[in-house]
């Protein structure tokens, strides 16, 4: 810069170093960010001839010889004649006179038109260009004189040039950039990243690591995350352990017989309907033989009472109904295999979160597949008090609830019955969860004599509450963006 | 749930006292019979009413009759008695018994019908027809100008084309096969006489018809008008209690508008029916040890005051000591077939939020499942090594699982009722679940690596539900380097971590590219597959990025891992 007086185009730098482009360019946003250097941008436009200006380089210009032929005609012909003379095809002839008459060289005059020399004009502007052009691969027109330069704009005309507009870049030192140059120059190599031989070496003493602009945007990341519907159920399960729950499983294609019938659901209720459960296209029903001893039990309490104490429902229970294979449509039969399991423990507090399946419509409330959490507490002394107590550990454990309330509730299994309501500060009341006291029909036929707690806690209703989100579709998202983007707490 | 839809005065008037209009002080009051307001405008008041097996109180009578008790307006035992015999005979036909073999009938007489209360009446009668009554297969009701019609009845059977009659909103006179073809009650429960050669019909001694039972009255003697002052209540079924039982529910909510009750006697001809005169009004007795309230409640509460809550739940106490308090059910509470239904009523008239709650003193010892712990572990990894984690659905279709995968058709559990069309079937392996999920984002930044740890469901004939829950791990990487290397490598890391020893062998499955497909063999088991998913595949998807994937059984990786997480 120094050497070409302070202003040189980043092409010639390049030319006269022989360092790559890019790192001239790097160089001067460097030098132009530390204001040792202006950089400018100018036009400049290439010019060069398509083939049919080629033509007339070589040739002369189609007037050109019109009029030499008409020289040598004497002057004065008639057009066919002259063109003739001058070996011009039609479409040149035309444009021959017509560009001859416009220089005002010939006049055309007389029936049957006849060609008149006006003048003999001698090498003209636009002549002039064409045999440089022809000469020269381009040109560059900004750097033409005058003259060409309007020649060029006759030759543009006549669509025998081709354009290519390029943007030059010129560096020009800033009166800094003079002072630094005055005071001296130290050379240091400036490196963008520090590597295990500058490392090794020591060289790295001897070099400059450039200044990042640490507030420039940089590529996202996404980091590998858990589903945060599940994440928020690791917690519950966390905190059910911490509470001495045990985590119990079960089926997920169920026999009516776990799903409804030791539920003390009658075979005939509007729940084990088609609208309410999915039924098994094939096999249709399971197999209950290693079960005979209690389905004997179950189906006299049915048709009743058993030893229940209870009148039972009083109808003609069918075994090929209990042995008809379904979804689970609630978590309780896990419960209930719980209960019938001989690694179950008196007392013992349990606990399933379970994935259930009902025919409905899914919508912003309903999912056909969703998860239920839901437990039970075996053992002597458990009362009412006992399943509130449960309830109430739940909301304000669990739910973080400011204020709880039992209602009755109703479920065919249990009895008595109780609704949690929980009220959450700006959340209002919301039903919270259920439970009950198992009904002796269904305890007694499993061969359980102590009192057993269900309880059923609404998860998602949590889950959406504390995620801030009101569709239950969210749940099971197929939408990767959202995933990324919420936040871990 | 039964939503019952009733008349906000009439309510009112039937409780004797003011109501609040205001939907969550109503709450409080109908918690005590399970209801929640789902309605409140004007006079139309919709609730909704937990308990199933609570017909009583699908009719704003029965609701009144239990509110009145909770809210200390009237208490213990309402009684009903018979006014006297009506007169009204049934003879039952023994062709019936394999059809519809049990009739009740009662007259209700001296009512003041308004057209409130023919609605309220229609409303009950709907409502135990389609719920009690299971869309009228168990139960039916009909109602009818008593004074048009001369007994003794006959409920006996007629072919199909041989009786005809006018039907209800009908003009002209119809067979009864007619009426199956033709009149909207005959399409919508034809189908319960139809295996029949025979059918059911009411006739009274004039052979006029009063009803083609379960489908509908005749229009001339089965309609009730503004004019109506005694009704005939007829309900025929295929169960001896339940018939009984709604004809009990119904004829109570007459008489609680003011009407008197007249008993009829049915003839049955089968062996062994004892209860030939209806309707059964009866209260029944049930003895309950106070032990047994203590036990259930974890409350002692003195017997003057358990009396009082039975009173207010509308039981009658004939007597009540130290050790055992006599109860006398209503016959209307159909749902009382044990003491707990009972002690539940004491519970709710006590007001459960009276009740002091009390954490169990039971010392457990928590855990999760050992299946858990090591699913745990595995998602760790897969999030350490840059994967989201995805929740899909176990529920999928044929066309997802096999067809779009490039693969033959598998057997797989199929339900039998499917509500929509990409939910037909139980998914029996996990990786099209995930290339679901992707074809769902191709708008989304690339690379793109996601995984899940799920459920599949095989069938097993030696299985007595006949399936087995399998649970796999898939993942699947997407971008556009993506390489069967990039996931070999991952399978390696998970692997490696798990302190698992692994073979790949090579495999052929259309899903991948053949000869970037493998086995993955864990003590040698075929324990997964892994390999670069085959374009076609992709294509169907509508993929336009190269994708690598591998799937895994968990149950394979506890078998490895067993001595170590259990």
């Amino acid at each position: 810069m120094r050497d070409a007086r302070g202003r040189k185009s980043v092409d010639k730098i390049v030319e006269t170093t022989g360092l790559a482009h890019a790192g001239v360019m790097r160089a001067a946003m460097s030098l132009g960010e530390s204001g040792l250097v202006k950089s400018h941008k100018r036009k400049r436009t290439k010019i060069h001839l398509n083939n049919e200006g080629k033509g007339y380089a070589t040739n002369g210009l189609p007037e050109r010889r019109l009029i030499k032929a008409l020289i040598k005609l004497g002057g004065e012909a008639p057009i066919d004649t002259v063109t003739k003379e001058a070996s011009l095809d039609k479409e040149l002839s035309l444009i021959a006179l017509g560009w001859s008459t416009r220089k005002g060289w010939v006049r055309i005059e007389g029936e049957p038109p006849r060609t008149k020399l006006l003048r003999e004009p001698s090498e003209e502007p636009d002549e002039k260009l064409l045999s440089l052009m022809n000469r020269e691969e381009s040109l560059i027109l900004e750097e033409l004189e005058k003259e060409l330069q309007e020649a060029f704009s006759l030759l543009k005309r006549r669509k025998i040039i081709e354009i290519d507009e390029e943007t030059l870049r010129e560096l020009e030192l800033t009166e800094e950039g003079w002072k630094l140059i005055e005071t001296g120059l130290r050379v240091v190599e400036e490196i963008s990243q520090l590597t295990p031989e500058l490392i090794v070496t020591g060289r790295w003493r001897e070099t400059n690591i450039r200044r990042y602009n640490i507030r420039a945007p940089v590529a996202r990341v996404w980091p590998g995350k858990k589903h945060p519907y599940l994440m928020f159920l690791d917690e519950v399960k966390e905190k059910l352990v911490a509470f001495g729950f045990k985590e119990m499983t079960g089926p997920i294609v169920e026999l009516s017989f776990f799903n409804c019938d030791n539920l003390y659901m009658p075979q005939d209720h509007p729940a084990r309907e088609i609208h309410d459960m999915y039924f098994i296209k094939a096999p249709t029903h399971g197999d209950l033989s290693s079960y005979k001893h209690i389905l004997n039990n179950v189906k006299e309490t049915h048709e009743s009472g058993w030893k229940t104490g209870s009148k039972g429902w009083g109808y003609k229970f069918s075994t090929r109904e209990a042995e008809r294979l379904v979804l689970r449509s609630q978590t309780t039969p896990v419960s209930v295999r719980t209960l019938l399991s001989k690694e179950l423990e008196i007392p013992g507090k349990y606990f399933s979160i379970a994935r259930c399946y009902r025919p409905d419509v899914v919508d912003k409330t309903h999912l056909t597949e969703f998860n239920q959490l839901e437990g039970i507490v075996v053992g002597e002394d458990l009362a009412l008090r006992e399943l509130l107590g449960i309830l109430e550990k739940f909301a304000l454990d669990m739910a973080e609830a400011d204020e709880i309330r039992f209602n009755p509730g109703y479920f065919p299994f249990t009895e008595p019955s109780v609704e949690l309501h929980a009220y959450k500060e700006g959340y209002g009341w919301i039903e919270f969860g259920g439970s009950g006291i198992f009904r002796p029909e269904v305890t007694l036929p499993l061969g359980i004599n102590v009192p057993v707690l269900a309880w059923g806690l609404g998860v998602e209703r949590l889950f959406m509450m504390r995620a801030g989100i009101d569709d239950i579709r969210y749940l099971f998202t197929q939408d990767l963006d959202w995933l990324r983007r919420r936040g871990m707490i | 749930m039964p939503t019952i839809e009733i008349d906000f005065e009439d309510l009112e008037s039937l409780l004797g006292v003011d109501l609040p209009r205001d939907s969550e002080k109503l709450n409080g009051m109908l918690s005590y019979v399970k209801g929640e307001v789902k309605l409140l405008e004007d006079n139309e008041l919709h609730i909704e009413l937990q308990d199933t097996n609570r017909p009583d109180l699908w009719c704003a009578e029965g609701v009144a009759r239990a509110l009145k008790g909770f809210l200390n307006i009237e208490k213990g035992l309402k009684n009903y008695r018979v006014a006297g015999t009506s007169g009204v005979e049934v003879q039952v036909d023994p062709k019936l018994k394999e059809i519809r073999p049990y009739i009740a009938c009662s007259v209700v007489k001296g009512i003041q019908i308004s057209d409130t209360l023919i609605r309220e009446i229609m409303r009950l009668q709907d409502k135990l027809d389609e719920t009690y009554g299971r869309h009228r297969k168990r139960t039916s009701i009909g109602l009818y100008e008593f004074d048009l019609i001369t007994p003794p009845l006959h409920y006996s059977v007629a072919e199909p084309r041989k009786v005809r009659f006018t039907p209800l909103e009908f003009e002209d006179e119809l067979t009864l096969e007619e009426i199956l073809d033709k009149h909207p009650k005959g399409i919508e429960y034809g189908h319960i006489v139809r295996p029949y050669p025979v059918w059911p019909i009411l006739m009274d001694s004039k052979n006029n018809v009063l009803s083609f039972p379960p489908i509908i009255n005749s229009n001339d003697l089965g309609r009730l008008t503004e004019n109506t002052k005694n009704v005939l209540i007829e309900v025929t079924g295929t169960e001896y209690d339940t018939v009984l039982n709604a004809l009990t529910i119904i004829t109570l909510s007459l008489v609680d508008r003011g009407g008197s009750i007249y008993s009829s006697d049915i003839h049955y001809p089968y062996e062994g029916i004892k209860e030939t005169r209806t309707p059964r009004l009866k209260t029944e007795t049930l003895k309950i040890a106070m032990k047994e309230i203590k036990t259930v409640l974890g409350m002692d509460l003195k017997p003057q005051e358990i009396k009082d809550l039975l009173k207010r739940a509308r039981f009658g106490v004939p007597d009540i000591h130290e050790t055992e308090v006599t109860v006398e059910v209503p016959r209307y509470r159909v749902d009382v077939m044990h003491p707990v239904d009972v002690i539940e009523d004491i519970a709710i008239a006590y007001d459960l939020n009276r009740v002091s709650p009390r954490w169990p003193q039971l010392s457990t010892i928590g855990g999760t499942s050992p299946e858990g712990r090591l699913c745990k572990v595995i998602r760790e990894v897969m999030v350490g090594l840059g994967f989201q984690e995805v929740l899909t659905f176990t529920m999928s279709n044929l066309d997802s699982l096999f067809a779009k995968m490039n693969i033959k058709g598998e057997t797989v559990v199929e339900v039998a009722n499917p509500k929509i069309l990409s939910m037909t079937c139980l998914r029996n392996w996990l990786l099209p679940s995930l290339i679901e999920f992707l074809s769902k984002n191709t708008h989304v930044e690339y690379p793109q690596r996601i995984f899940e740890v799920g459920y599949c469901i095989i069938s097993d004939e030696d299985a007595e539900n006949k399936t087995r829950d399998v649970e796999k791990l898939a993942s699947i990487t997407i971008h556009s380097n993506a390489n069967f290397t990039e996931m070999k490598s991952l399978l390696d890391g998970v692997l490696l971590n798990l302190g698992i020893q692994y073979k790949l062998e090579e495999t052929e499955h259309e899903s991948f590219i053949d000869g970037r497909v493998g086995k993955i063999v864990i003590n040698n088991e075929e324990a997964g597959i892994i390999g670069e998913v085959h374009p076609k595949v992709l294509e169907n998807w509508k993929l336009e990025n190269p994708a690598a994937a591998f799937e895994i059984s968990i149950e394979r990786l506890r078998e490895a891992t067993r001595p170590r997480i259990s």
